[in-house]
């Protein structure tokens, strides 16, 4: 069977952020590279993911920009959507970055097989299913990424019509009047986002004491008080106990709430490795008790020659870019070039709710948990000049640095932003806490004027001990 | 008002670098107080003021090469009626000779960036090392794929720095530098020594060790007494290689190699040194230390040698070899003067008895001498050397 293989530098299983990233990034060093891909490359980010959801959220965006229209004189009668035109838009999005990325693999010579791939022993890869079922192919290396899909929730039978996921969701070609979304994480908060401003009449439910609870909470709590000045009821320590499917929809039961009564349920309580089928037998891959695949910091499994990257990795955040960047560490730890493994603690966060929130490094709840003592400082957009042309003073700059021994502050720790384009403003304070900067150092530069990261400096500026505007 | 110049330095010496200002721009001088430092190939000399007054102006900084005669600075009245320096001309910092070798373009500072290669340093920690003077290769970093985290650079520079120093050489030891590399390219060296008896060193202790007027008589004098009286035996090594012929030289300029603080070397001449008595001889060496310690010695000390001495370098060296000065074809080293049990004779019964001991050493020219003949040379040496009548020469 081996010599009926064909052989190659790596396989990849999965074609999403983390599989296409080490497809391109190996070849790029030359090595030869088979994709196994389920569906469609590009994976959940692309088709399920990160970019229809923004696209959508983009969608709310151009809304409030009309809606905003006439405070700058201009004369507009209320806007109405045709979602399906939306959900157009979007599908277009999608398959232009589809055909790019399909385009992108081709040109660099990688063999992009169609099916669920599973390892076996040995490093030989079968192809299960799809156009090219029953190839066998052997890596001197293999990467798993396989991805992850969204978690759901007994007694949640997902239909695509009342009880939906995020794969549904962004899939729709119209908008609920109500909706209930269950999970307050940051892909719950940016339905809920996008549907409030949108028109829909949402509710959160949330089982956790505040929502987004990864964040820093004042960042969260920005977000929280807009949206409750926007309408979107947020229940909070909240246990879904089931519901009863209406005549227009369902009833959402909560233990020791009052009932929620709406036309949609939008499960978003995470997402689960999608590993069923993935290892055939005796591969020595090591999966931990909830199916994650379990890798070192350089992505390496417990098996010889098989690495895990992206959604399927064990402890690891769930981001795209996370995905990117561990696919790096896996190719060059193949090529057996120095690298330096993610830096978990310190990788960038966005969520493109309105307002926006990015993040880095620790929050000052963690960062106290770890036995830092600190100095934080924090500045509102409402003073940012940029800010007040765009409409849009939403929204705080907070920075934490670990306190010296004076008492200044000295390196920093954490950089979380609440507001307006919070998400392309990140990457300053990204190097920052990446590079390890201390307050004064950051501050020492200098931020254009007049701009949203304005507010970014001036909380440096704060922190270096004297700030322009903020005390 | 004042100019100072550079004086003549003595012959054949036609410029001289300026190491050091003793005196600041406004500073009060006083008549031939020292002024200024200057180098030349031959010798590092103070020079004085020639007029009291006001340092007003420097004209040419420390390092500056300036010729014979050049206008190094001018002095002032006292009085005031010049006007008074309101900012130095040239108040350059004194550059300090040792410089991290980060600093300067150094094999070190091009290593540590190509050979890193892959390896991920924020650039805060590569400041943090870069100004601690620490080897970014020489941090074990504990951060993921132990990177080197800001806290690891700060632990590794307080621990020291770990760049190679590079040091500037002074004009005296580049002028040693130059000297030793010249002569081992020209000579090719032999060395002999032997060991002497030096019970003549008891003698003089026994009658003390000054000459009748007072002067210091110290064992380098005695040697070099002895020394130069073999060479009228030997004066095949008082001489100097010419193409094909051999010069002999029937004076006798004696050199003492003297070390320099922090590094290099002079070797002040004394001329004529063929017929002097141990007084003479320890009164011409006592003025040349004088005057090496003083800085005074002039080109014309330093020129001429015909043969050169090196007294033992510390109190227990047994012998060291020198390099030979050139043109000469033989240096003389004397070791340590030990006390040491010596064989005695008296009627006829051997006994050993407390005696000194000293090893004498002779590097030649090979082209022209050869083993035998240092060795005997040697052994003449150590025979006059005890046939030294200390008492009636002093």
């Amino acid at each position: 069977m081996a010599s009926e293989s064909k052989q190659f530098d790596v396989v990849v299983i999965g074609g999403g952020p983390g599989g296409y990233a080490a497809a391109l990034y190996a070849a790029a060093a030359g090595l030869s590279v088979a994709l196994i891909e389920r569906d469609k490359v590009g994976g959940t980010c692309l088709h399920r993911g990160c970019i229809p959801a923004k696209e959508f959220l983009e969608t709310a965006h151009v809304l409030r920009t009309i809606e905003h229209a006439g405070a700058f004189g201009f004369t507009t009668s209320t806007p109405t959507v045709d979602f399906a035109v939306s959900q157009n838009r979007k599908n277009e999005v999608v398959d232009q970055l589809h055909k790019g990325l399909s385009g992108l693999l081709k040109g660099r010579k990688i063999e992009v097989l169609e099916g669920t791939g599973r390892l076996d022993a040995n490093n030989s890869v079968s192809v299960l299913d799809g156009v090219d079922a029953g190839a066998t192919l052997y890596g001197k290396n293999v990467i798993l990424a396989s991805g992850s899909v969204p978690r759901t929730l007994p007694g949640f039978e997902v239909d695509g019509t009342i009880i939906l996921t995020s794969d549904e969701f962004l899939a729709l070609s119209a908008l609920p009047a109500s909706a209930a979304v269950i999970g307050g994480g940051a892909i719950g908060c940016e339905f809920a986002s996008m549907l409030s401003d949108m028109g829909s009449k949402v509710t959160i439910v949330e089982g956790l004491p505040s929502i987004l609870a990864g964040c820093d909470t004042e960042v969260a709590s920005v977000v929280q008080r807009s949206f409750k000045k926007r309408g979107i009821d947020i229940v909070t320590n909240a246990k879904v106990t089931g519901h009863t499917p209406t005549k227009s929809g369902t009833t959402l039961h909560l233990d020791g709430v009052d009932e929620v009564e709406v036309e949609m349920v939008i499960v978003s309580v995470g997402r689960r490795p999608r590993t069923e089928g993935l290892l055939g037998e005796a591969t020595g891959v090591e999966l931990d008790e909830r199916g994650f695949v379990v890798a070192d910091e350089y992505m390496r499994t417990a098996a010889p020659n098989v690495f895990a990257v992206g959604d399927v990795v064990a402890g690891t955040p769930q981001l795209a870019h996370v995905g990117f960047a561990e696919a790096i560490v896996a190719i060059k730890t193949i090529l057996g070039e120095v690298t330096v493994p993610v830096n978990y603690d310190r990788v960038p966060w966005a969520i493109y709710t309105n307002p926006e929130v990015a993040f880095c490094g620790l929050t000052e709840a963690a960062a106290k948990e770890r036995g830092y003592s600190v100095v934080v400082k924090k500045d509102p957009f409402a003073g940012n000049g940029r800010a007040r042309i765009i409409g849009d003073t939403e929204g705080v700059v907070k920075i934490i640095a670990e306190k010296n021994a004076d008492g200044t502050a000295g390196q920093l720790l954490g950089v979380h932003m609440a507001g307006p384009w919070v998400t392309e403003q990140l990457g300053a304070g990204y190097f920052a806490v990446n590079w390890e900067a201390t307050a004064s150092e950051a501050a020492a530069l200098i931020q254009p004027h007049p701009s949203l990261s304005e507010t970014f400096g001036e909380t440096l500026l704060a922190l270096a001990g004297r700030g322009l505007h903020v005390g | 008002m004042a100019d100072v110049t550079l004086p003549s330095l003595g012959e054949s010496v036609t410029e001289g670098i300026i190491t050091r200002w003793m005196k600041n721009v406004g500073d009060v001088v006083e008549r031939d107080e020292p002024l200024f430092e200057i180098s030349t190939d031959k010798v590092d000399s103070e020079l004085p003021s020639p007029a009291a007054g006001v340092l007003l102006k420097i004209l040419a900084n420390e390092g500056d090469t300036v010729g014979v005669g050049a206008v190094v600075a001018v002095i002032g009245e006292l009085d005031g009626s010049t006007n008074a320096p309101t900012a130095p001309v040239a108040d350059a910092p004194a550059s300090s000779p040792i410089q991290a070798a980060a600093t300067a373009p150094s094999a070190t500072t091009s290593a540590s960036a190509s050979t890193d290669k892959g390896l991920v340093v924020s650039p805060v920690v590569r400041r943090i090392l870069d100004g601690g003077g620490v080897d970014v290769r020489a941090v074990q970093g504990t951060g993921p794929g132990g990177s080197i985290t800001r806290r690891d650079a700060e632990a590794a520079v307080a621990n020291g720095p770990t760049d190679d120093v590079s040091i500037a050489l002074t004009p005296g030891m580049r002028r040693m530098a130059q000297h030793m590399v010249d002569s081992v390219r020209t000579s090719p060296h032999g060395f002999v020594a032997v060991e002497v008896d030096a019970s003549v060193f008891m003698e003089l202790d026994a009658v003390g060790r000054t000459t009748t007027d007072g002067t210091p008589i110290n064992d380098e004098a005695l040697v070099a007494l002895a020394a130069v009286r073999a060479l009228a035996e030997f004066d095949f090594f008082n001489a100097t290689v010419a193409g094909d012929d051999l010069i002999i030289h029937r004076t006798i300029n004696l050199g003492f190699v003297r070390s320099l603080r922090p590094a290099g070397m002079l070797v002040p001449v004394v001329h004529a040194a063929g017929g002097l008595t141990l007084r003479a001889m320890a009164q011409r060496l006592h003025e040349l230390s004088a005057h090496v310690e003083s800085r005074q010695l002039t080109t014309d000390d330093l020129l001429g040698g015909t043969f050169s001495l090196l007294a033992a370098p510390t109190p227990s060296t047994l012998v060291a070899m020198p390099l030979l000065i050139q043109p000469n074809v033989a240096a003389l080293s004397v070791g340590a003067v030990r006390h040491a049990p010596v064989v005695v004779e008296r009627d006829g019964v051997e006994t050993v008895e407390p005696g000194r001991r000293l090893v004498l050493g002779l590097s030649f020219d090979h082209r022209v001498a050869d083993p035998v003949s240092a060795a005997k040379y040697l052994e003449r040496v150590g025979e006059l050397l005890a046939a030294i009548d200390v008492n009636a020469e002093r």
